[in-house]
């Protein structure tokens, strides 16, 4: 990309960084390294990975489907139905809670140790530090929907077959197309999962505390919950963090719809760029002296 | 400088003041979106049904369903989410008969709806394939969903 420039725009300002400071990427690594020895990250990525199978084979023993979701009709008919019908039966508790887990601690686990003066005093600045938690915080969010899906789909495939879906709009998708729906649902969960991911990190930095950072996204995405059951206003609905969880039904169709998509898109880049902005201002304003 | 109790007050008011304005705004579930959705999305089943049943032949084109919907709760104005959704839908069967019948639809704020057909035109949960198999019945009950941007 283009050379930093704000160098040379402000020779004069006082220098935030100093020349000799490290790089993000290694403050990344250290982070990554951090994260990957916790027992929590691997066992949630391992129960990722299981889950599904263990909730296709319990589907597949009941003769009774569950038709209140979509796709749950044809759960029996094509293993595609599978991660459809999970993601909608899941995406929008589930995700909160998976992502939460890790950004609603990163920040806040360092008070809670006291460690950040001592991981301030290494040659990262606050917002290199800031940069790399968050990051690492994303990996996890974009690797465990991965998992996830991918999971789902093996399983439904496995477990029930390739027979062509039944989609939205009363044709059957061929297991080719079906399979894209597939990816591409999963694939537009990842904006309003890194919502979360952001509000997750910007109640950690406020508070300090690692239950709030892990429940608070859990319990706002509740209450967004609760506003979309109770059939509140649309205009405000549109807003939620919890409505572009959604966004995929226009994709599972003959001629797709893309619109609550792009909307989805803009409202989760809102909360992400609020939520970061908020974070960052907070740590970077804050005294840290003790610990 | 204003009291605590009248910014609280001022901050009520002007809340109630913007969901009053929010709930008058037109809904995302609208009749026309409902009916520009169930009508192709039915004639696609209807044709899978029929395909089953052995009567080849018939496309959603010659199927061309009209759908009228309506909400039973005259206060809802026939707009939004809700569980009272009556479409009465006439479309040609085979041998351009044509049929007509009573749908009932769930229908999500999501733009998503549940549609149950008549099961004295279009059959029940489970029919016999030409083919002496039972299968699903696919306009027994079937889903739907529609742009609502």
């Amino acid at each position: 990309m283009t050379a930093p420039t704000t160098t040379t725009a402000a020779p004069e300002a006082l220098p935030a960084t100093p020349a000799t400071r490290g790089r993000v990427t290694t403050a990344y690594r250290w982070e990554a390294a951090k994260l990957v020895a916790q027992a929590r990250t691997r066992v949630t990525l391992g129960i990722c990975l299981i889950a599904p199978f263990v909730f296709v084979t319990l589907l597949d023993q009941q003769s009774q489907v569950p038709k209140d979701t979509l796709f749950g009709r044809w759960i029996h008919a094509s293993g595609f139905a599978t991660p459809l019908f999970i993601l909608g039966f899941a995406s929008q508790w589930v995700f909160p809670l998976l992502t939460s887990i890790v950004a609603g601690d990163i920040f806040s686990s360092e008070d809670q140790y006291g460690t950040w003066k001592t991981i301030l005093t290494r040659s990262h600045s606050r917002a290199q530090v800031f940069w790399a938690k968050t990051l690492v915080a994303a990996t996890f969010a974009v690797l465990v929907v991965i998992v996830l899906g991918l999971a789902t789909l093996t399983a439904g495939l496995l477990l029930v077959g390739h027979q062509p879906l039944e989609g939205l709009s009363g044709t059957l998708l061929s297991p080719g197309r079906a399979a894209s729906v597939v990816l591409a649902a999963w694939a537009t969960t990842l904006p309003p999962l890194l919502g979360f991911t952001a509000l997750a990190i910007m109640l950690s930095v406020l508070s300090r505390t690692s239950a709030v950072g892990i429940a608070g996204p859990l319990v706002i995405g509740l209450i967004m919950q609760v506003y979309t059951f109770l059939n509140g206003p649309d205009a405000v609905r549109h807003l939620l963090l919890v409505t572009p969880f959604d966004s995929w039904h226009g994709l599972a169709r003959d001629h797709p719809y893309y619109g609550p998509l792009w909307q989805g898109s803009l409202v989760s880049l809102g909360y992400l760029v609020v939520c970061l902005a908020v974070a960052h201002l907070m740590l970077r304003r804050r005294d840290i002296t003790g610990g | 400088m204003p009291s605590r109790p009248h910014l609280v007050l001022a901050a009520l008011s002007s809340a109630a003041a913007l969901a009053g304005l929010l709930a008058g705004c037109s809904s995302d579930v609208t009749t026309p979106r409902v009916e520009r959705s169930l009508g192709p999305t039915f004639a696609n089943l209807y044709v899978q049904q029929q395909t089953l049943l052995g009567h080849t032949g018939l496309t959603a084109a010659t199927v061309a369903p009209r759908p009228t919907c309506s909400r039973t709760n005259p206060a809802a104005h026939n707009k939004g989410a809700g569980t009272d959704w009556i479409c009465q839908v006439s479309w040609t069967g085979p041998d351009h008969k044509p049929l007509k019948g009573k749908f009932e639809l769930t229908i999500h704020p999501n733009g998503c709806y549940e549609a149950g057909g008549p099961t004295k035109v279009i059959g029940p949960v489970t029919i016999r394939a030409a083919d002496g198999k039972d299968v699903t019945n696919p306009v027994f009950e079937f889903d739907g969903c529609f742009d609502t941007t």
